[in-house]
């Protein structure tokens, strides 16, 4: 198996990928409707204290799953409010958002007298085939020896590219998020397809939370998703706000992610290769496929939405 | 085709914004089936009007019929559901959306999994139909703007209005897209549908329209059929004569020419050529006024002479220096003075205070700084001096300078340009959209700096004011003069016909 | 048009009264809300916040714990006041405050021991600012040239800055690293010459040097030529280019002040409390606490060191809350709650909101709606 090495890698590496696949889909789907929302750290963490506590106290998955998009979503209203409705800088009301949810992940985490903290999972997400064809080379790990969230996430991935490239309220979003007052002359409602969509990117982020905390570390621990909200927000610009780019970048992080794990225990030379600067990679990659790729007006040729940040005033006279 | 109702009539049609009446009783009817123009200056009423029949401003009185019954459009969605629709100046268009995409958009019948190829199938049929050829599975920001306005067109045609507006179009297009665009409003006139086409330029008007219905001051002028009507009469009706204001007095004078332009070319921000070759003079103390309808090189000819862009050949001299590739400060600080023609785009800082903006040319010298540092007592001193001198009202202390009225925004503007002492000022529609007080005000301040020896060229659209004001005139037309005269020979009509593209007797 | 709805019109000036009743009523708001979720959690609130107000202000130590907090608070929330002024999301101050940090400890570990203080202590201090503006540059000039979004772009250098400061330590043996110690790998002390004495408990000198700064950005932005200038482009870059500003200058230049001023940040919080490029000192969001409050002192130089005092109040009373079972991170939570409630605020400090019945009258009124 030890020659097979780099398929479990990318195996896990699917695992890995998946939340950050959640996310990063959810925050394309707020982007294409023209709302940068800095707030995913922060919805990830709520949905993901969210989803544990539902399933501790449940012991239903399920119900965890519900319950972490559902607090995504209510989490984000506080984005929506401010940069739709009271037309707040959406930088400094992302960054609020995700300072508040990352403040209130812990709380609800250590608070009371019997706190989550340090607990284990009452019930986590499994390979939905054991054994059998799940053992087959190649197909086996890397395709059918996987939890049921993982195929959520590609089915995701399908569905955001048919909704927003094929349909007619794709359509709209992706109008909203270039040119809403063109979009509003055409009869569109700017201010509820953005609220829409601010709130559905905040369930899959919440989503993405839940994974990490009943699939990948399946103990409610302080900071269970690391950097994820922010390295989806940089896989967004990766993926040209595209889902089923955003599937495969998000794959390609978690492998790296676990890559790095991995060469620490393959001896030499690979563990020569520090963590800390295979950690940089991606963030590297953001900033230079930021640079090359998207600066001035080739974001737009890119998939950048033009109004991306700027908020929408109705015009008035 | 003939139908026995009117399609649209408005009776005694009023809407004020503010107090300010931008349409004023004005009566209005058009017929199923015909071509009928608003004719007027800017300011005259035209797109209030227009915004009214396409439901985007509710009427503050009279009556307004479509197709038989009365009508009260909430919002442009219900116009359009009607069967009204509108090409804005400005187009309504989702630039990284293909043509398709954008005709889709937001439309009713349109189902929820949209099939490019049947909507790329329908545009290009649509298209074909009326002559309005453009790719359906093109981006729009790889159109010209003449493909765009199809663009538009046709997303009024897919859904079927049975008015079409068309607010000014021909004023980005070439003379042969324009054309196009006839061959096509006529097409759906014969088809019994009804087309508004606003414009001012007259030889257009004659070319296209069964019928015009001129508009000033909010007021309607009068209707005509376009056949009975010489284009000097609708010119004569457009301008009117209203004349109360100051205007120069005095002889001519004979100084030395403080600016000259010599084959002047400067591209316009699409790259395209917008001065296409000018040379004139202006002299100490004169007035040179340019006439043209907006769009035909002035804001280029403008922006060349400040500095703000590098002509891609020709001359710019003053006082003897050629300035030609100086930056803007160095033009400022060689005595070009601007008003730019929008106050708060350009001209001023709109979230600072007025004494700051006050300041904005002439902060980086004594008294208002010292070496790196500013003098904040001479920023308020001679603020209020000029605040004062120059009756800016409604100015507090720390109060941004866009809360004050568009009239005080444009005394201050002159108040900071004047006080620079310039050998040139520039200075476009100086008095657009100001009440009669400050439009006088402005006036006055123009021929003060006439009689102080200041060479200046107005840019204008206000004929009347170019008349009352100029020394004498040029006339520009797709970026050329095509005609240059004294004020004493220029008359409203003579300089309507240029402006229009109709030759004169030149 | 407006119909039944609430009409929302820019209001002209807002009295000074609003300015300062709007960010002290987001606080309380916060206040409000953390108590609802503590009661809700069957925690007193009352006990909470008495425990909070306790360590952070209660004796001396706390109060000079408060300072220490506030200190690199102070830095990193100029750096994003005069940034986000000039509307340059530099939300990067985080990095740019580790790599103050980073290019502090080095100054201090190259120089040695021998140095005078009157020499080793400007130069460390300067070598953080340097660094700031440094880490800054890689979103700046692709910003100003080439018209690169920075908000994304100081983002990713936060992170990569952090994993930088994490190899210098943990994955290298870096000149940043203490040789000495092979347990748990931690940064090499600076030198005692290079360090900002104490004068009350462990509070040094650092605080009374950003109030300082905070006095000269102040000046800087409201005296100065070039504080003008800046203004005038942030207000309207074509307005600038009319009047003869040279716009992408304005641009770099603020932003590499912006970078520098959280460098400084960063050497301060290396020269004074610290004393060495330590992971686990300097990675507490100080950049991101830097951004609430440059929000809450409504990006004012001068009101961002009350601002920052109380925000390091409460970053300082978190772990007290531990001894009585509540956790820490209330603090944060109420953080994030104040600035969620201040910005709110900010749009009711903008805009009048009416009801349609009354008509506006009088000029101000039509110039507002126009």
């Amino acid at each position: 198996m030890n020659d097979w090495w780099w398929v479990s890698t990318v195996a896990f590496g699917i695992g890995l990928g998946t939340p950050l696949a959640f996310a990063t889909i959810g925050e394309i789907i707020t982007e294409r409707a023209g709302i940068l929302n800095l707030g995913v750290q922060g919805t990830m963490l709520v949905g993901a204290v969210a989803g544990f506590w539902a399933t501790f106290n449940t012991g239903s998955l399920f119900l965890g799953v519900i319950t972490a998009i559902v607090a995504g979503a209510a989490v984000s209203i506080i984005h929506a409010v401010l940069s739709i409705t009271l037309r707040v800088n959406q930088i400094v009301s992302g960054l609020a958002l995700t300072l508040f949810g990352t403040g209130l992940a812990s709380f609800l985490g250590k608070v009371g007298s019997d706190p989550l903290v340090g607990e284990p999972s009452r019930a986590t997400f499994e390979p939905i085939i054991e054994g059998g064809i799940a053992e087959w080379p190649l197909v086996g790990p890397l395709v059918l020896g996987h939890d049921i969230l993982v195929y959520v996430g590609v089915v995701t991935a399908a569905a955001a590219s048919y909704y927003l490239f094929r349909s007619k309220l794709g359509l709209a979003v992706r109008a909203v998020g270039e040119d809403p007052a063109s979009a509003e002359s055409a009869g569109i409602n700017v201010s509820r397809v953005r609220y829409i969509h601010v709130l559905i990117g905040g369930s899959l982020s919440g989503l993405g939370g839940a994974y990490f905390a009943l699939a990948l570390v399946p103990t409610w621990q302080d900071d269970p998703i690391g950097a994820a909200g922010w390295i989806a927000i940089a896989l967004v610009i990766l993926a040209s706000w595209r889902p089923w780019r955003a599937l495969f970048v998000a794959y390609a992080f978690g492998f790296a992610q676990f890559l790095e794990l991995r060469l620490q225990t393959l001896g030499e030379p690979w563990n020569g290769i520090p963590s800390t600067l295979l950690a940089m990679i991606p963030f590297v990659l953001a900033i230079i496929a930021m640079i090359v790729f998207a600066s001035g007006k080739r974001a737009r040729f890119l998939g950048a939405p033009a109004a991306l940040g700027i908020p929408y005033f109705r015009e008035q006279r | 085709m003939t139908s026995p109702t009117l399609a649209v009539e408005l009776e005694g049609i009023s809407k004020a914004f503010y107090g300010v009446h931008a349409n004023a009783d004005v009566d209005f009817e058009l017929r199923w089936g015909e071509v009928h123009t608003l004719l007027g200056e800017n300011g005259a009423g035209k797109s209030t009007l227009c915004s009214i029949l396409a439901g985007l401003y509710r009427p503050d009185s009279g009556t307004f019929e479509y197709d038989g019954s009365e009508q009260s459009f909430k919002s442009p969605k219900d116009a359009l559901a009607a069967g009204i629709g509108m090409v804005y100046q400005h187009f309504r268009l989702v630039s990284n959306l293909t043509v398709a995409e954008n005709l889709a958009l937001g439309h009713p019948d349109v189902p929820l999994r949209i099939s490019q190829r049947d909507l790329e199938r329908q545009a290009s049929e649509l298209g074909d139909r009326y002559g309005l050829p453009v790719d359906p599975s093109a981006r729009i920001w790889q159109l010209s703007v003449g493909e765009q306005q199809r663009v538009e067109i046709l997303k009024l045609l897919y859904r079927n209005v049975r008015i079409l507006i068309l607010d000014e179009p021909t004023a980005v297009l070439t003379p042969v897209e324009a054309e196009q665009l006839f061959t096509t409003m006529r097409q759906m006139a014969d088809e019994g549908r009804s087309v508004i086409f606003v414009s001012h330029k007259l030889h257009e008007v004659k070319a296209v329209s069964d019928r015009v219905t001129v508009l000033r001051g909010g007021r309607h002028v009068g209707t005509v059929n376009t056949a009975d009507a010489e284009a000097k009469d609708l010119a004569r009706m457009m301008v009117g004569h209203d004349l109360v204001l100051s205007q120069r007095t005095g002889d001519d004078v004979s100084g030395d020419p403080m600016l000259s332009v010599r084959d002047l070319r400067v591209n316009s921000d699409r790259g395209l050529e917008a001065v296409a070759g000018m040379s004139f003079d202006v002299r100490a103390g004169e007035v040179l006024g340019v006439a043209g309808v907006s769009g035909n090189g002035q804001r280029e000819l403008a922006y060349a002479i400040v500095g703000l862009r590098k002509p891609t050949s020709g001359t710019i001299t003053l006082d003897g220096a050629d300035i030609t590739n100086d930056t803007v400060l160095e033009h400022t600080d060689a005595g070009i003075a601007y008003v730019p023609q929008s106050r708060l785009g350009m001209g001023l800082a709109p979230g600072l205070t007025t004494e700051d903006n006050l300041a904005l040319k002439a902060f980086r010298r004594p008294p208002y700084s010292r070496g790196p540092w500013l003098t904040r007592s001479a920023f308020l001193e001679r603020g209020a001096k000029q605040i004062k001198e120059y009756d800016i009202r409604g100015v507090r202390p720390g109060l941004p300078i866009r809360l004050l009225s568009g009239g005080n925004l444009q005394k201050a503007l002159i108040a900071r340009e004047v006080s620079l002492n310039p050998k040139v000022l520039i200075a476009r529609s100086p008095t657009r959209g100001l009440d009669v007080g400050a439009t006088d005000a402005v006036r006055q301040h123009v021929l003060n700096e006439r009689s102080k020896g200041t060479a200046v060229l107005l840019i204008s659209e206000d004929l009347d004011e170019l008349l009352a004001l100029s020394d004498r005139l040029i006339v520009l037309y797709e970026g050329k003069i095509v005609g240059e005269m004294r004020a004493e020979e220029a008359t409203a009509e003579k300089l309507g016909l240029l402006m229009g593209g109709t030759g004169g007797e030149h | 048009m407006a119909g039944r709805r609430l009409i929302v019109e820019p209001r002209g000036l807002a009295s000074p009264l609003l300015l300062v009743m709007v960010p002290l009523a987001s606080v309380f708001a916060a206040l409000v809300l953390g108590a609802i979720f503590l009661a809700l959690t069957g925690e007193n609130p009352g006990e909470v916040y008495g425990k909070m107000v306790d360590a952070a202000f209660g004796d001396g130590r706390g109060i000079s714990e408060t300072l220490i907090s506030a200190t690199p608070l102070i830095l990193t929330g100029l750096a994003a006041a005069v940034a986000f002024k000039m509307l340059v999301w530099n939300i990067g101050a985080e990095g740019q405050f580790l790599f103050g940090a980073i290019f502090a400890a080095g100054a201090g570990i190259w120089l040695g021991d021998g140095t005078p203080a009157a020499i080793a202590m400007p130069l460390v201090i300067v070598a953080g600012a340097i660094g700031g503006a440094f880490w800054a540059s890689f979103a700046a000039v692709p910003r100003v040239y080439l018209g690169t979004n920075e908000i994304i772009t100081t983002l990713m250098l936060n992170f990569i800055a952090l994993n930088f400061m994490n190899y210098l330590i943990f994955g290298s043996n870096s000149p940043w690293r203490d040789p000495g110690v092979s347990t748990f790998p931690q940064g090499r002390p600076v030198p005692d010459a290079a360090r900002i004495p104490e004068f009350f408990n462990r509070l040094d000198y650092g605080i009374i040097i950003a109030a300082f700064i905070a006095i000269a950005v102040y000046v800087l932005m409201d005296k100065s030529r070039w504080g003008f200038e800046v203004r005038v482009v942030g207000d309207s870059a074509e307005t600038g280019r009319y009047a003869g500003i040279g716009v992408p200058r304005k641009i770099l230049g603020v932003f590499l002040l912006s970078g520098a001023l959280a460098g400084l940040g960063g050497s301060l919080f290396v020269a004074g409390p610290v004393g060495a490029l330590d992971p686990r000192s300097l990675d507490l969001g100080l950049g991101f606490t830097g951004i609430i409050v440059a929000a809450l002192a409504r990006l004012n130089p001068l009101a961002i060191v009350p601002v920052a005092v109380l925000m390091g109040a409460l970053n300082n009373s978190g772990p007290a809350l531990q001894s009585i079972g509540v956790p820490p991170e209330t603090v944060t939570m109420l953080q994030g709650a104040i600035l969620i409630f201040a910005v709110a605020g900010e749009f009711f400090i903008a805009n009048r909101v009416r009801r349609p019945e009354l008509e506006p009258t009088g000029s101000s009124a039509a110039e507002a709606a126009a």
